[in-house]
């Protein structure tokens, strides 16, 4: 199609839930800042919600809410746990892991001296480890947005191969699903398309396991499942 | 149910979000209490699956809980905006499961309850006369097409599938069916 829809159509399409993948990343980046788009998907929330009230009511099952209220209660402690201080004192070992670090490292001036000392560091110690995995994460429209590089001695990380659009107060966080059953787990959460670890730590890994990248709030999903578009996807293969 | 007497203190959604904003838990049982029945009966016409229609609707008042504080009340009503988190997990939990094993029939392809069909959808709509009369205005096929979509999460694809038209005939209809229900509902 190459006709532009009217934002008002375009809102419709994104309240029947008909945007798909790209489009409706690129939707939802948009709604963040277009007042106008925002006020005309709440008119089609409006004009439609009396549907969704005609669905016939089901008897939750008694264990839902205590799930729900404990849920509320781990992931406040599970996002404590998990904020970039806490990472950085657990993980010291490896500098890498830091992007705080990397942040604050680069607004000292003195630092540019140490900082290509530890590039060169990681560059030699990259070229001693090849990968044994590799998964390359594609967008929707099939460009290779970050390879994913796994190591012998278990370390995981990202690699991006094109700048990735996050808008204000957003964040990448990066996923792995090896199990339905278990569903995808969160792996990392970077701020803007740049190399990371990932913490895969007692995570299964294994061939064609999917890794993927969400935008979700800045300081990640707080479901704990992926809630926000996907970036890119792509299953792990083994090199040759 | 708790029985019509209790349903009747129906509870303020938009009081209940500025409760939960300031960390009142009691608030967001309240709004579980009254709307977490009609939740799951939503997520489920979406997902099929009743599992996957509870942790849709898990999620959502994690969202809801989270999200509180960024409630609008200029923006719409509290239970509308609640509804739309609901959805908007519920298809991204749909297109995931999609996405994960593209080997399984998709959840779309489970057959839907005759309950979510969309002419039995629109003869309940007693309540929203307006919303009724415009999308009886539309043919039927073309109403149909809106509702598998908003109802049951079907996508432009399965759609098409499942009336044997093109795919651009789906799009193009359906933007006229919104453009059209846009002018009746004003």
């Amino acid at each position: 199609m190459t006709d532009k829809p009217d934002p008002e159509i375009l809102a419709g399409e994104y309240v029947l839930g008909l945007l798909d993948g790209e489009e409706r990343r690129i939707f939802e980046a948009r709604l963040l800042h277009d007042a106008v788009l925002d006020t005309a998907v709440a008119r089609w929330e409006e004009r439609l919600a009396p549907i969704d009230a005609t669905a016939n009511p089901v008897r939750p099952p008694d264990g839902l809410w205590p799930r729900i209220e404990q849920a509320l209660t781990t992931r406040q402690g599970r996002e404590l746990a998990s904020s970039p201080a806490a990472a950085l004192s657990e993980r010291l070992g490896h500098w890498w892991n830091s992007l705080p670090l990397w942040r604050g490292m680069s607004l000292v001036g003195a630092a540019a001296v140490v900082l290509l000392a530890v590039g060169l560091g990681a560059a030699l110690d990259r070229a001693r480890r090849q990968p044994v995995m590799v998964a390359v994460l594609l967008t929707d429209t099939n460009v290779a947005a970050a390879v994913v590089n796994t190591f012998a001695d278990g370390r995981v990380e990202l690699l991006p191969l094109q700048d990735i659009d996050v808008p204000q107060g957003r964040a990448l966080e990066i996923w792995t699903l090896w199990d339905r059953a278990v569903g995808p787990r969160s792996v990392g959460l970077i701020d803007r398309a740049r190399a990371a670890p990932l913490r895969l730590d007692n995570l299964p890994l294994g061939n064609d396991q999917l890794f993927e990248i969400t935008l979700e709030p800045a300081s990640g999903s707080p479901t704990g499942r992926p809630t926000g578009p996907i970036i890119a996807k792509g299953l792990t293969a083994r090199r040759l | 149910m708790a029985g019509d007497a209790a349903r009747a203190a129906v509870v303020n959604i938009e009081q209940a979000l500025a409760a939960c904003a300031k960390g009142d838990k009691s608030a967001l049982h309240c709004i579980y209490e009254q709307e977490c029945p009609r939740m799951i009966g939503v997520a489920q016409r979406i997902l099929r699956r009743r599992a996957l229609a509870e942790e849709a609707v898990q999620d959502a008042f994690i969202l809801i809980w989270r999200h509180a504080g960024r409630f609008d009340p200029e923006r719409g009503a509290g239970l509308t905006w609640i509804y739309a988190i609901l959805r908007n997990r519920a298809v991204s939990i749909l297109r995931d499961e999609r996405r994960v094993d593209p080997q399984e029939a998709p959840l779309a392809k489970e057959a839907a309850s005759e309950e979510d069909d969309p002419e039995t959808v629109i003869s309940k709509l007693s309540d929203a006369k307006a919303l009724r009369a415009c999308l009886e205005a539309l043919p039927e096929q073309r109403r149909g097409m809106v509702l598998l979509a908003f109802v049951q999460g079907l996508s432009h694809g399965e759609i098409a599938g499942r009336l044997g038209l093109p795919l651009g005939t789906i799009k193009s209809w359906i933007r006229r069916s919104l453009m059209a229900l846009k002018e009746c509902l004003g």
